[in-house]
């Protein structure tokens, strides 16, 4: 690609693991392309020499739990033509906003922080990234999955809009041909949940917990009475289901119980 | 058709021999299911499958393959290396539903992705006796006369042997030494004796008949919507249904480069995506709509064009529903019998 054609990118984090980054990272295979099919501007995990230009592609990681980051999240967006929003933290708050939509943050930070005093910063709940700023594309995943990841990269820095098919877990699921452990009446979030990390969980017999986030089609009041009609408890479900979903499972859910 | 027999101790020596003609794949237990796999040692083999969790369609079209490497304008297809390969434990459903596939990928045009591994793919079916899920008889496909290389029919102690093709012809001679050309009226009064037990043994109670015609007078059911809350929209039901052949093909390219593989997956008419058209138009937008399509097809759109039901009994998606919604709760509550919610 001729080097007056390739886009400005950065990379930031916010609360989060770093795992999204550290996959990039990660991909030793991937990286020299990476590096070379862009200009990275920033990525404070990965090298020193940062700055804060004008960007085509901002690739944000993280949920936003104090004032300082969203006013960080704020500028950077202003600056960026395209805003992605990558794992599970930015694109719906990550484990962090399992208590999102309930009443009573205050209480909940009391309880963990007591009366301690935020000198350098004013914390708040803990939200995604699209709450503040308005977010182009969201590639989920608790870590994003390399190559998805990578697949979808590539389509944007040559302004295409790549497509995540609308598949949930169990499409993936299926195809390794696993012993599908709702049948058994196994507490899987798998038919809720969007695609993108190869079924690893159920493939190695553990129950898909939801950390790539709802797939659009969620069925979320049936696959609800179902796991009831299996002898699950409302709690159970309810706890499952919030888990990794954050904002993603708000609505649904106030829906199906009143009040979360 | 000719004939020929083999002794029940023969068989593995008899698949061992066939093996010149390919890599071997049968059903073998893992867990609690049979997959379809490639396998060395002939004793893996399951003969009491019924039907194995993702039918021989993963094998003719993977459920993701690249279809070609492009780069600038050229393109390569990777068409030439695909290797020789043996089906072995097909029961009458699935050979039915091998030859909707057939004439799907052909019919119009010849699409290489399939008809090359076609080629390359011998057909050994085996003879079953239904379970509780299996309603072949209903869609006429619990016998073939067609579609396979070699039919094995297990008459206890041994097994007779149906020749559907020339490749199938030279299977059997291969192995001259266990092959026994000499069908007596006694084997034929076996076989014939099978047929019968067979026949007796389907446990599913479900009529097929008009299916067409209720359809069309159920396209403004209630039925729909009451099954669309349910449907999880979790494409299970397509991903192991022999005859459901959707695809969606996308372009993977590289970083920086005009240079990727076009790939191909499977896709299914239960995604939302799947009706979705340009500008974002969706032809059927909610559940119920999905779910009627899928049966409909089935059941009285395929029949209107192929003169049969794209369903040929095999019970899969009854096996794979987690919330029930299949060929034959559709079927009953379409005619208003019971059915426990
Ligand atoms: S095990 Fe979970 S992810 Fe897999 S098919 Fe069953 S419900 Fe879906
Ligand atoms: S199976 Fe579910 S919990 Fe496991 S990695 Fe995939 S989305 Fe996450
Ligand atoms: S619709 Fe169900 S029973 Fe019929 S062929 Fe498909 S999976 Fe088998
Ligand atoms: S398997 Fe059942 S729940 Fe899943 S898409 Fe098919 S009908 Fe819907």
């Amino acid at each position: 690609m001729l080097e007056n054609q390739k886009k400005d990118v950065g990379l930031y984090g916010f609360t989060g693991c770093n795992g999204d980054q550290l996959t990039i990272i990660h991909s030793e295979d991937k990286l020299l392309d990476f590096w070379q099919s862009v200009h990275i501007k920033s990525f404070s995990l990965a090298k020193s020499d940062n700055d804060d230009s004008d960007l085509d592609i901002a690739l944000v990681e993280g949920s936003i739990s104090n004032q300082e980051q969203a006013e960080h999240m704020k500028e950077i967006r202003k600056r960026s033509k395209k805003l992605i929003a990558i794992g599970n933290c930015a694109c719906y708050g990550g484990v962090q906003a399992m208590e999102l939509g309930s009443k009573g943050w205050d209480q909940r930070f009391r309880k963990v922080y007591g009366d301690a005093f935020f000198e350098l910063r004013t914390p708040i709940e803990s939200k995604p990234i699209d709450v503040f700023v308005d977010v182009d594309f969201y590639i989920p995943g608790c870590p994003i999955n390399a190559d998805q990841f990578f697949y979808c990269f590539a389509h944007l820095i040559q302004d295409h809009v790549p497509t995540i098919p609308d598949h949930p877990v169990c499409a993936e699921c299926r195809w390794r041909e696993n012993d599908c452990l709702l049948l058994k009446g196994i507490l899987c979030l798998g038919p809720l949940t969007a695609s993108g990390c190869n079924a690893v969980c159920p493939s190695h017999n553990l129950p898909c917990l939801g950390c790539w986030g709802p797939v659009e089609e969620a069925n979320v009041s049936s696959e609800f009475n179902l796991l009831k009609e299996k002898g699950l408890t409302q709690e159970e479900i309810k706890r499952r289901f919030r888990m990794h979903n954050g904002s993603g499972i708000i609505k649904p859910l106030k829906k199906i119980l009143g009040v979360l | 058709m000719r004939a020929v027999k083999l002794r029940k101790q023969d068989l593995p020596a008899f698949l061992k021999c066939v093996q010149s003609f390919g890599e071997l794949w049968g059903p073998v237990r893992e867990k609690d299911r049979q997959v379809l796999k490639k396998t060395d040692d002939v004793n893996q083999i399951d003969l009491t499958t019924i039907r194995t969790s993702l039918p021989f369609k993963k094998l003719l079209f993977p459920p993701r393959f690249s279809m070609f490497h492009f780069s600038g304008n050229k393109y390569t297809t990777s068409l030439e290396h695909l290797p020789n390969r043996i089906i072995f434990g097909l029961h009458p459903c699935d050979i039915h539903a091998l030859l909707i596939m057939d004439d799907f990928f052909t019919r119009s045009f010849d699409d290489p992705y399939y008809t090359e591994r076609r080629k390359k793919t011998a057909i050994i079916g085996f003879s079953c006796i239904p379970d509780e899920k299996c309603f072949c008889h209903a869609t006429k496909t619990d016998t073939v006369e067609e579609g396979f290389d070699l039919f094995l029919t297990d008459l206890d102690d041994f097994f007779l042997i149906w020749v559907g093709s020339s490749l199938g012809d030279d299977m059997t001679r291969e192995c001259p030494k266990i092959i026994d050309e000499g069908i007596l009226p006694e084997d034929l009064k076996k076989y014939v004796e099978w047929r019968k037990y067979r026949n007796s043994q389907f446990k599913m109670d479900i009529d097929l008949t008009s299916m067409p015609e209720i359809f069309d007078l159920s396209y403004d059911s209630v039925i729909w919507e009451e099954e669309g809350e349910k449907c999880l929209s979790c494409g299970a039901c397509t991903i192991v249904c022999p005859t459901c052949p959707c695809y969606h093909v996308y372009d993977k390219i590289e970083m920086g480069k005009i240079e990727g593989e076009r790939m191909r997956q499977w896709d299914s008419c239960l995604f939302k995506e799947y009706s979705m058209v340009a500008e974002g138009h969706n032809f059927r937008e909610s559940r119920a709509e999905r779910l009627k399509l899928r049966f409909t097809h089935k059941l009285q759109a395929f029949v209107g064009e192929y003169g049969k039901p794209a369903c040929v009994g095999c019970g899969r998606c009854i096996e794979t529903c987690p919330v029930d919604i299949d060929i034959a709760t559709i079927v009953r509550r379409l005619r208003g019998e019971e059915v426990k919610v």
